[in-house]
């Protein structure tokens, strides 16, 4: 489903991800970990078209992302972190213009949608101009306008942020769901409980290297902390990676 | 089941979603700010009327100055040549400008480019944006000459239908242009592209400066006669290329004024299939390098900014050294804010910088020494547009800054430091900012007009009210009606209290400048009076701006400072 292969990217001489391998086949739910600038979110936006690589290739369902990005948009849903909503469109408006996109017949799309009110809990508000909406809101209604297609991918940049405790319980039985009905989820997150709680697999990454890939149990037999959390797992791992040299280096000395 | 949509439907569900977003904007308008869209609608009629009846004015006078119908039309020719000519530039500047911030910055082509649509209809959605908010302008300052030199040469009714799809076809043909350079500087030259912009806009202004001075070089021989505006005509020579779309503009509607109906529908076709012609190269290139390009620009690693402070900021820390250290270093971040952030001061400099490029030029036209009212009314007429530039930069940017503090409160509030201060230090920041250029004009303005030095001294006097009083106006109200929910200063500038802002500081300005207007026009008549010139009424009428000043500058500050001390953030 997704497919990164040797990709690598650089921001001028600095590189953000180097050499990443890595596939998430349907029904997986992955979640990418890693410190503030570790290339999490460069490699997310290389997913979702809005960045190209530097090197190497991204498939979607099989399309490449750069050479297709009409193809293998249709079928992913992307979460930004900072969710941008028309300030001037109410939220059922916001959702209308985004199912359009995807060709649905006026049944289907209204079923769509009504299908993700009720799931997301937008009821209340979904009429309202999106300028009136809490943080929180607005990211239950990205949710919804990314689940809209039915997406056969997923990608999340930091599900938990501004999601109360009932909202962030119904994101990831949500995304458990989706996992389980088929869906490849991409997940980039610091809440290291959210990761340990739902994701089928996880990814520790630094300075734009993947550091580690594996089950939480392949991570703690690897790390030989058998019994550890994943908050522990993850500082031992990048700490180790930090002293036997992996800083940040530039392209030019990569 | 998803399916790849066509491009009529793409292009549909575009429009579905701009129009619901301007019935929204509309109906939300009429709801909740109904004094806001009366204010605007009110004004913008009055501004047209009067501009249409000057026009009027002016066309009857030059009418009346050249006998001749054919002198009269060429002159025409060569008003309206060098107006569309300077358009043409100017939107080819600020549609690139709009565009590259709406296709390459901002959130919504980020939304866009993630969704399962063509590029080519990202850059559709955006230009026709772009397109209009470049244009509208145009569309307010050209409708009112063009209908009323239609009135005074008795045109034809088609010739007042045929205006608008003239101007229409007109605008779309720079936009195209400044799209086309806007998206292939970033494709092609995305790390030269700033000193590229600065370079051509350093350009742009040295040519105007230029054109400015050759044009009206030597003009000073004669008054408003036959023989100055057949000099003026050989001058504007360049602006009458057979090539240039404003010719085909201004040709095609004054063959229609003059009954020529199929000539001027020739030029209409010729400016719709070039207008059709650049929006589909533009289209085309945008489906091949707008996404490659927003990647690329996205793929620079940015500069790094090095430590330390400025010099700037330590000068000024020392000229402001009879203030208390706090309210240096507010106005200090202030000053800070305002320098990192371009679309504040590059308005700034672009009015200020044309404001001071008319002035250099008013000792061109020598209807000067020789009527010492008309001189008067000349700089008071100088100090008027100053004090509404003034007015707009303070609505502005002065307005929303206790608004914007409230996002930012959570520190500042915590800070030992007196709110009064806050409120203080934002009154220093927009006198001083708004003193010191408007001053230097004044003296310009003056200086090329040869005003009389009592004159100027009230001039000045009067500048420094008007540049109290506006900040006080501003900062007052900023504190009184504060909107702390909002982080963008425009929509902010744009509430009630934004408005209600921008009335008053007009009906000040009308008020600070015509009560030393009259008093100094009264003693300009003496000075041709025998006896002593009467200089207690210069003293008189700068006096009662002071005082007026001094009301509003304290006024709205007291109101302001009560509830800004009252104010929960």
């Amino acid at each position: 489903m997704i497919e990164f292969q040797g990709v690598r990217k650089s921001y001028g001489t600095k590189l953000a991800v180097r050499s990443l391998d890595l596939t998430i086949p349907a029904g997986e739910l992955f979640a990418l970990l890693g410190p503030n600038g570790a290339g999490k979110t460069t490699s997310i936006k290389m997913l979702v078209g809005l960045l190209r690589p530097s090197k190497g290739a991204l498939r979607v369902c099989g399309h490449d992302v750069v050479a297709a990005p009409q193809e293998a948009s249709r079928r992913l849903g992307y979460v930004p972190d900072e969710p941008y909503l028309y300030d001037k469109l109410s939220g059922r408006e916001f959702l209308q213009f985004i199912i359009d996109m995807y060709g649905f017949d006026r049944q289907a799309a209204a079923q769509s949608m009504e299908r993700e009110i009720e799931r997301f809990e937008l009821a209340g508000f979904v009429d309202d101009l999106s300028e009136t909406y809490s943080h929180g809101m607005k990211q239950r209604l990205v949710f919804a306008a990314a689940l809209l297609h039915d997406p056969e991918v997923l990608v999340i940049d930091e599900p938990m942020v501004g999601l109360d405790p009932r909202s962030a319980r119904l994101v990831k039985d949500t995304l458990r769901q989706r996992a389980a009905a088929g869906t490849a989820i991409f997940m980039s997150t610091h809440t290291l409980t959210v990761a340990e709680e739902i994701a089928s697999r996880i990814g520790i990454v630094d300075h734009g290297r993947l550091l580690c890939v594996g089950t939480l149990e392949e991570l703690r037999r690897e790390q030989a902390l058998h019994d550890s959390t994943l908050e522990e797992l993850f500082l031992q791992i990048t700490a180790a990676a930090e002293a036997n040299g992996q800083a940040p280096l530039d392209e030019t000395t990569a | 089941m998803s399916r790849a949509i066509d491009a009529n439907e793409e292009a549909r569900a575009f429009w579905a979603m701009r129009w619901r977003m301007v019935r929204n904007v509309v109906t939300q308008a009429l709801r909740e700010a109904r004094l806001r869209v009366s204010v605007v609608t009110g004004l913008s009629l009055i501004f047209w009327v009067g501009l249409f009846l000057l026009f009027i004015d002016g066309f009857q006078f030059v009418n009346s100055l050249l006998e001749q119908p054919k002198i009269q039309q060429q002159t025409y020719g060569a008003i309206f040549d060098i107006f569309f000519a300077s358009l043409l530039v100017m939107l080819i500047f600020s549609t690139g400008i709009i565009l590259y911030g709406s296709l390459y910055r901002s959130r919504e082509a980020q939304l866009l480019l993630t969704l399962p649509v063509r590029s080519a209809r990202v850059f559709l959605h955006k230009f026709q944006e772009a397109t209009l908010l470049s244009s509208w302008g145009f569309v307010l300052l050209g409708t009112p000459i063009l209908a009323a030199y239609g009135i005074v040469e008795v045109a034809p009714w088609y010739y007042f239908l045929l205006i608008l799809p003239f101007v229409v076809a007109f605008v779309h043909i720079p936009a195209a242009t400044g799209a086309i350079l806007c998206m292939a500087l970033v494709r092609w030259l995305p790390r030269v592209r700033l000193h590229l912009l600065v370079l051509a806009g350093g350009m742009a202004i040295g040519g105007s400066i230029y054109l400015a001075w050759t044009v009206f070089r030597g003009a000073e021989v004669a008054s408003l006669n036959a023989a100055w505006f057949q000099e003026m005509i050989a001058r504007l020579q360049f602006s009458r290329s057979r090539l240039l779309p404003s010719w085909w503009l201004s040709r095609g509607l004054m063959e229609a004024a003059q009954g020529q109906w199929s000539e001027s529908i020739l030029f209409l076709v010729l400016l719709i299939s070039n207008a059709l012609f650049g929006q589909l190269v533009a289209w085309w290139l945008s489906a091949r390098i707008y996404r490659v390009g927003y990647t690329a620009l996205r793929s620079q690693r940015r500069a790094r900014r090095l430590p330390g402070v400025s010099w700037a900021d330590v000068l000024l820390g020392h000229s402001l050294g009879v203030l208390s250290r706090p309210m240096r270093l507010l106005i200090i971040k202030d000053i800070r804010l305002f320098r990192r952030d371009p679309i504040q001061w590059s308005q700034y400099a672009i009015f200020f910088g044309l404001l001071a490029l008319y002035f250099l030029n008013i000792r061109r036209f020598t209807y000067d020494v020789g009527y010492a009212e008309w001189i008067n009314v000349v700089a008071f007429l100088n100090f008027a547009v100053i004090g509404l530039i003034l007015s707009i930069f303070t609505s502005r940017f002065v307005y929303p800054l206790i608004s914007l503090e409230g996002q930012r409160f959570w520190i500042l509030g915590r800070l030992p430091l007196a709110r009064d201060a806050i409120l203080w230090s934002k009154f220093v920041f927009a006198v001083g900012a708004t003193l010191v250029p408007s001053a230097l004009l004044i003296v310009l303005s003056d200086t090329m007009l040869r005003i009389d030095g009592a004159i100027v001294v009230c001039h000045l006097l009067s500048c420094v009210v008007l540049c109290t009083g506006l900040a006080g106006i501003s900062v007052g109200l900023g504190a009184k009606m504060p909107n702390l929910r909002e982080e963008s200063p425009s929509k902010i500038t744009s509430g009630f209290g934004g408005t209600l802002n921008q009335v008053l500081s007009t009906l000040y300005i009308i008020v600070a400048t015509v009560i030393p207007a009259v008093h100094c026009h009264f003693y300009v008549a003496s000075l041709r009076e025998p006896g002593e010139p009467a200089t207690w009424l210069v003293v008189q009428g700068t006096a009662v701006t002071l005082v007026i000043g001094l009301a509003v500058t304290v006024l709205p500050l007291r109101i302001g400072q009560r509830a800004f001390r009252l104010l929960e953030f």
